[in-house]
């Protein structure tokens, strides 16, 4: 019954739109190997990876489409000119797209749906972010003087507009990591949300454990071989701690949530880290990829964007995802029995746990989801098989690259059927399906 | 390229030697010949210094790439493999039985052969030598030569042509000078503006602070009118901008007119010859030229296999 439905979806979309394969640089904390390194270096350094891989020297691509999160105002056209800079035609169109954490899933969305109507036979989807080479801009006060300065006539005009100069107009601004509508940061926000399912500090950290091992054992058997070009020196994401315990991860000092009446859970170590990287994946018509004698890893079925009213509380800022999720699997006929693999991003492991949490919770389901019952629960053994952002890091819109490709070559292994969940800023989430191909 | 003259002696150097040093060191040599007027010596010394086991610093070489606009890539720019190796080859200017005096020396062409693409981690061993003393219209000019190895593997090779102005070292020109056809300046395509401390930043980043192109006082000294840019700064642009993410084999080769004034404008042609077989690897020639007076500053070409 569910699959006739999915394949009835299936059967109204006249093509397909495949995942031929990604990569990705190795992801670097903050200040680490990528300090001087920008979004353009890290954005053509995963193109030029991909194009090295899949034999596109000089290739016109049908569309490329990436972003970043913290962006140079002199990067508005980001993507098109890492297109310029890389291996690629030059022929290549390209645009940049922004939907914070979720970037990089929502390319692949994209350009997977123009595959699937015909408007394109092949894409590179991705997103970049530099934590390390973040925009500075001028104060408020300094940039009005500027442009009111560019615009005056005479040299009275420029004086008189260089009086209202204070002293504080010359400290620049930073980009900070609260939420504009707010004014918390995103670690506080999910803290309220990670207080508020009663997640415990044990269980984050397991969490956190389980995805440094499960990223381990992933290097070592070869998994991201041909998943990452080295860059920089950095030949494995430097976030990862292979040697990590519960018992270590224990005595980390709680960073958010401190003033909360419930005691302080969240660590640095199951928090992601300020992260440098990028990541694409390379999409295709099975025309596309049949002519160019190239691999078909996954098909990629379909998607949903969800938004939350996290400004009045009630809902957390990170929780979108979990309404996406039951619309998404309506409409295709599907429950979670039959998925083989959940990716769900781990901004932090209170986001991830919150979500699990919400689906089982009957009430909160019947209520806020406007479902019959619980949505159920995931088998812990198919969640973030291969790691997740808690190990690798998170560059933001580098991300969702980052699990569309992994997913894919795990379903091109292991068959089934594979689950993706990311949360974003803005009270946002984007959650899709990706299938093997037999 | 190469050169086998029988009984040429290798000098193996230590390290790669610092650029500032050998300038300095040039200026006495320049001053005291001065003093004594002597007269050139008309042989090149016989000798190919080399240094082994070079490796590149990754915060140095990220600083050359984001000077010139390009991508901070895990490949060298062919111009930097150029920058590396040139203290070695200024070494061997600046021995006192080099013939002609290192400071005030005109650069006029590079040509380089790259067989395959360097990466930033790999050890380089350099050699470099002079040969081909010869008359010029204006003096006598020589040819630089460079050689790049990694595990005893020819990887990068350069000629680069000096000119010291006024030196007769080894006899009258064969020809008189040969009157240049008139410059037509193509259709532009591209324009560089060119920063008043670019000279200096490209010194910092390529370690070459030649005077010529660091202050207006300090290129007078050398008989210029101000600050020029340097020659390798505008080749490895040219080079980065004809092909901006090269995965093979590279040639190039730049013939500087008149030099680049600090600050400036370069307008730029780039253009891919039309008829040229594709098969050949594509080839992008460029010119670069200053648009109010009409005359060329550079021309070269750029193919990529």
């Amino acid at each position: 019954m569910a699959n006739q439905a999915g394949a009835q979806n299936a059967a109204q979309s006249p093509r397909t739109a495949v995942v031929i394969g990604g990569n990705r640089i190795p992801f670097a904390r903050a200040g680490g190997a990528y300090a001087y390194s920008s979004n353009r270096d890290m954005l053509i350094a995963a193109l030029d990876g991909l194009v090295a891989r899949f034999g596109l020297q000089g290739e016109r691509i049908g569309e490329v489409a990436a972003g970043a999160v913290l962006k140079h105002s002199r990067d508005f056209n980001l993507t098109r000119e890492a297109v310029l800079g890389s291996a690629l035609s030059p022929e290549t169109p390209a645009y940049d797209l922004q939907q914070a954490c979720a970037t990089g899933l929502e390319t692949v969305v994209g350009l997977s749906n123009k595959i699937r109507l015909g408007q394109i036979e092949s894409g590179i989807a991705g997103g970049v972010d530099s934590a390390s080479d973040a925009p500075i801009a001028v104060s408020e006060g300094l940039r009005r003087v500027l442009l009111d300065l560019s615009r005056a006539k005479t040299t009275q005009q420029k004086i008189r507009i260089l009086s209202t100069l204070r002293p504080k107009d010359l400290s620049p601004n930073a980009p900070g990591t609260g939420e504009p509508r707010t004014g918390l940061s995103m670690g506080e926000h999910q803290a309220i949300t990670t207080a508020a399912w009663q997640i415990t500090r044990e269980a984050q950290d397991e969490l956190a454990y389980r995805s440094h091992q499960n990223l381990a054992a992933a290097y070592d058997r070869g998994f991201f071989a041909d998943l990452l070009t080295p860059y920089r020196g950095l030949v494995r994401d430097a976030n990862l701690r292979a040697d990590t315990s519960p018992e270590k991860l224990a005595t980390l000092k709680p960073v958010f949530g401190k003033g909360l009446d419930s005691p302080a859970t969240m660590t640095a170590g199951n928090s992601t880290p300020l992260t440098d990287g990028a990541a694409v994946v390379l999409l295709g018509s099975e025309d596309y990829a049949r002519a160019n004698n190239l691999p078909m890893l996954a098909n990629v079925v379909d998607a949903e964007a969800a938004a939350v009213d996290f400004v009045q509380g009630d809902e957390g800022l990170l929780m979108a995802p979990v309404h996406a999720l039951p619309r998404l699997l309506k409409r295709n006929g599907l429950t979670f029995a039959d998925f083989d693999f959940f990716e769900i991003h781990e901004a932090f492991a209170g986001t991830v746990l919150s979500s699990l949490a919400a689906w089982e919770d009957e009430e909160y389901c019947r209520r806020v989801l406007g479902l019959d019952g619980a949505l159920g629960s995931i088998d812990r053994s198919k969640l973030n098989v291969n790691g997740s952002s808690l190990a690798a890091g998170h560059p933001f819109a580098a991300t969702g690259g980052r699990i569309v490709a992994s997913l894919a070559k795990t379903l091109s292994e292991q068959g089934g059927r594979g689950l993706i969940s990311v949360c974003a800023a803005g009270g946002q989430g984007v959650v899709a399906i990706l299938e093997a191909r037999n | 390229m190469s050169q086998e003259n029988g009984a040429t002696d290798l000098v193996q150097l230590e390290a790669v030697p610092a650029l500032a040093g050998l300038y300095r060191r040039a200026l006495l040599t320049t001053a005291a010949r001065r003093v004594a007027r002597k007269g050139a010596p008309s042989d090149l010394p016989a000798v190919r210094h080399r240094v082994g086991g070079v490796r590149v610093e990754l915060p140095a070489i990220t600083c050359f790439q984001h000077l010139l606009g390009s991508a901070a890539r895990d490949q060298l720019p062919s111009a930097y493999l150029h920058t590396v190796a040139f203290p070695v080859a200024m070494s061997v200017l600046a021995r006192p039985d080099f013939p002609l005096p290192l400071l005030g020396m005109v650069h006029l062409s590079n040509e380089v052969r790259q067989e395959r693409q360097v990466g930033v981690s790999e050890t380089l061993d350099v050699v470099a030598w002079s040969e081909a003393l010869r008359p010029h219209p204006a003096g006598t000019q020589v040819d630089l030569m460079t050689e790049i190895a990694v595990d005893g593997e020819r990887v990068w090779s350069g000629r680069s042509v000096y000119l010291a102005r006024g030196i007769r070292a080894v006899g009258a020109p064969e020809r008189s000078p040969v009157e240049r056809p008139a410059f037509v300046p193509p259709v532009p395509t591209g324009l560089w503006r060119l920063d008043a401390d670019l000279g200096r930043r490209y010194a910092a980043v390529s370690g070459d602070w030649n005077p010529l192109h660091l202050s207006g006082p300090s290129a007078r000294l050398l008989g210029m009118k101000g600050a020029i840019a340097h020659g390798m700064y505008l080749a490895a642009r040219m080079v980065d901008e004809a092909v901006p993410a090269p995965s093979g084999a590279l040639s190039w080769r730049v013939d500087f007119a008149t030099p680049v004034p600090l600050p400036g404008r370069v307008a730029l042609s780039f253009a891919s010859p039309t008829g040229e077989v594709a098969a050949a690897g594509s080839r992008v020639d460029v010119v670069g030229w200053d648009a109010k007076r009409r005359r060329p500053h550079f021309t070269g070409w750029v193919r990529a296999e």
